[in-house]
Formats: structure tokens, sequence, C-alpha cells
């Protein structure tokens, strides 16, 4: 079995679609930031995934059936988002 | 005909770089990717078909291919400030698609699925000028479970017999690679010396091998993308690999290569 990507179990489909649209979807990415709390109970997480989002602690989420890419990139677009990165365009 | 073929590293640190990344070493693989360029330039191919691994964008909890085919009027996409769109060959990827079924492949394809930063990052630096239209061509890498690599070399020599077989002259680029574990607790440490010894048997003409790798060694080496070299492997046979450079940075093996024909 694959110890780095596994099989995206069912039970983290609104965890991992949460993940999918921080990365991908701006308008999602930008309530999200006004609105973190919001944002993740409309996208049906528990408790414990907004909580581990929030912190962005990596180990939880990829614990509780999150894509580890999808976390990665989430977080990336989260801190260019923030206007956090100081980044050369090529 | 098939007239070309090249493997390029896709990471986003390459066009967009944050401060963590060594700028130098960031150039120089730029430079690796001009050299591509201009040798696509003298190679005069009329189609690009590009091999890249989606990145959970395109394919995900609607649907998740093992190997898929756009073939539509154009395929766009973005990444961060970036926004691309590529016309795609139509008449190559509808062969590409008929015939690859016809021969056991069972492609999805697709008219308007979003176009990954893969395709776009080695066609952002390398496209000739002036452009030509591109066929993105799709293998699973990042979500279990993913195609064989023993899958993904043989799509690679049915795709060189569809290539080969048809009038336009076409390059094939393989996006991705080498170790990286993006994601996971690994990301630091990306396995160096399993590139390097993949290199050296690359240059050495010895591709086909790679098709007896299981998924489990390319995920414990960072490498589930090399899919994507595997099925440009099936496809170019035993040319040997011209390595144009392999730069480790702190959390990826980038490597641009080329197989002369």
């Amino acid at each position: 079995m694959s110890q780095h990507y596994r099989f995206p179990p069912a039970s983290a489909y609104a965890l991992n679609r949460c993940l999918f649209l921080l990365k991908s979807d701006d308008a999602f990415r930008d309530r999200y930031v006004a609105d973190p709390d919001g944002a993740t109970a409309a996208m049906g997480l528990a408790a414990e995934e907004a909580a581990a989002l929030r912190s962005a602690d990596r180990d939880a989420l990829v614990a509780r059936g999150a894509h580890p890419y999808l976390v990665f990139m989430a977080a990336l677009r989260l801190t260019m988002a923030r206007g956090g990165a100081d980044i050369e365009y090529f | 005909m098939l007239v070309a073929a090249f493997a390029l590293a896709h990471t986003p640190q390459l066009i967009a770089r944050p401060a963590t990344e060594d700028r130098d070493l960031v150039l120089r693989v730029h430079a690796a990717f001009a050299r591509v360029k201009r040798r696509l330039a003298e190679l005069t191919p009329d189609v690009l078909a590009v091999v890249a691994g989606d990145h959970v964008e395109a394919f995900f909890l609607s649907g998740v291919p093992a190997l898929a085919v756009y073939a539509g009027r154009e395929a766009a996409g973005t990444f961060g400030r970036y926004r691309y769109r590529y016309p795609i060959h139509e008449p190559l990827a509808r062969a590409v698609v008929e015939q690859g079924i016809e021969r056991g492949f069972d492609l999805l394809y697709t008219q308007d699925a979003p176009l990954d930063y893969a395709f776009f990052v080695p066609l952002h630096f390398a496209m000739p000028e002036p452009a030509v239209p591109i066929v993105p061509l799709h293998v699973n890498v990042y979500l279990p479970p993913q195609p064989t690599p023993r899958r993904c070399y043989d799509w690679g020599r049915a795709l060189g017999d569809i290539l080969a077989a048809r009038p336009e002259r076409v390059a094939l680029v393989a996006s991705g690679g080498m170790s990286h574990y993006p994601g996971t607790e690994r990301y630091a440490s990306p396995d160096f010396e399993w590139d390097r010894h993949t290199l050296d048997r690359l240059r050495e003409g010895r591709g086909r091998e790679l098709a007896s790798l299981t998924g489990e060694e390319l995920d414990k080496a960072g490498n589930v993308e090399l899919r994507t070299w595997i099925t440009l492997l099936g496809a170019v046979g035993d040319a040997r690999a011209d390595v144009y450079c392999y730069e480790p940075s702190w959390h990826h093996g980038n490597a641009v290569v080329e197989w002369r024909l």
C-alpha cells in the first residue's frame, strides 16, 4: 500500500471538497479568509476538521482522510491570498 | 510521426518563486527549459502531445480517470495570477482517443475539463514560437489506485504506434518528476539518490526497466509523477536520454531531459 498518497475515504468527502475549493475556487477562498467558521460550517465540516484546518494541522487533516496534496496547495494558496508570501513571477 | 521527446519538471516554484527557493537554481532550470524551446524550434513539430498528471484539479470528486485525453477545441486553466488557454489539435486528439480505445485502452475524453498547471508550466517556458496546438494527455498520478507503471508503459507504446502512423510532426512532452513529496512529512527530504540512479539508467537507454517498478516503489521514492515519463518511455523505446539538467532543491529533484530519436 502506498505510504504517502492514499485513496480518499468517503468519510472525508466534505473535508476534501473544502480543501479543493480553497485550492481552486477564488470566491470560496476569499470567503474563508473573511469568515473561516462560516465557510467551513457551510461546507459541513466537523468541528475537529474546522479546527485542524484553522491551525493548519497537516497531520490531523491527513489522519481524517484529507489528501496531502490538497492540504499542501490549499495552505499555499491561502498564504498567497493573505499576501503573506513575497513571490517572484516568471 | 514522432519527432521529439522531452521530460520537464513543473514544480510551481519555478514559475512563482517564494523567498524559500534558491533563485540561481530556478534560473538554471529555466535555462534548460530555454534549451528545450530552441530544440523544439529546430525540430518544427506541428503539435505538442503533453503527458501530465492532473493535480487534483480537473479530476477528483466527480470522477477519477486513470488515463484521459483532452479532445475539445481548446484547453484552459488558471494558476494563481496566471490565465492560460491553448488550442487543441483536434484531429490528432480524436485519433488518439479512437485508436487508443481500439487498442484496448479505456480512455476518458473531455471537451471542457480545466487544464492543470502540470500542463501549463512546461508550455509556459518551452512552447516554440510561433506556438503550435497541443494534445493534453492525463495520467492519474496522485489519487490511488493509480495505473500501474506497466500499464503506463503499455499505453505509451500504443500511443507511440498511433503517433508514428500520423501525418503530423509530433513532439511528446512528459511533465513532472522527479522526487518530491508534496503535503507529506517527507517534503524536505526527497530521494535524490533514487533519481540519479534512474537518470543513469535512462542515459543508457534502459527506460523499459522502469515498466517493472511497482506503484509502491514510485510512492516510496517520491516519484508518483514518473508515470508520465514511463508513458513517454513506452513511446520512445530504448532511445538514450540526454539529461539537460538535474537540480535538486530542498524539496524537489528538478530534471529536464531529451530522448534523441
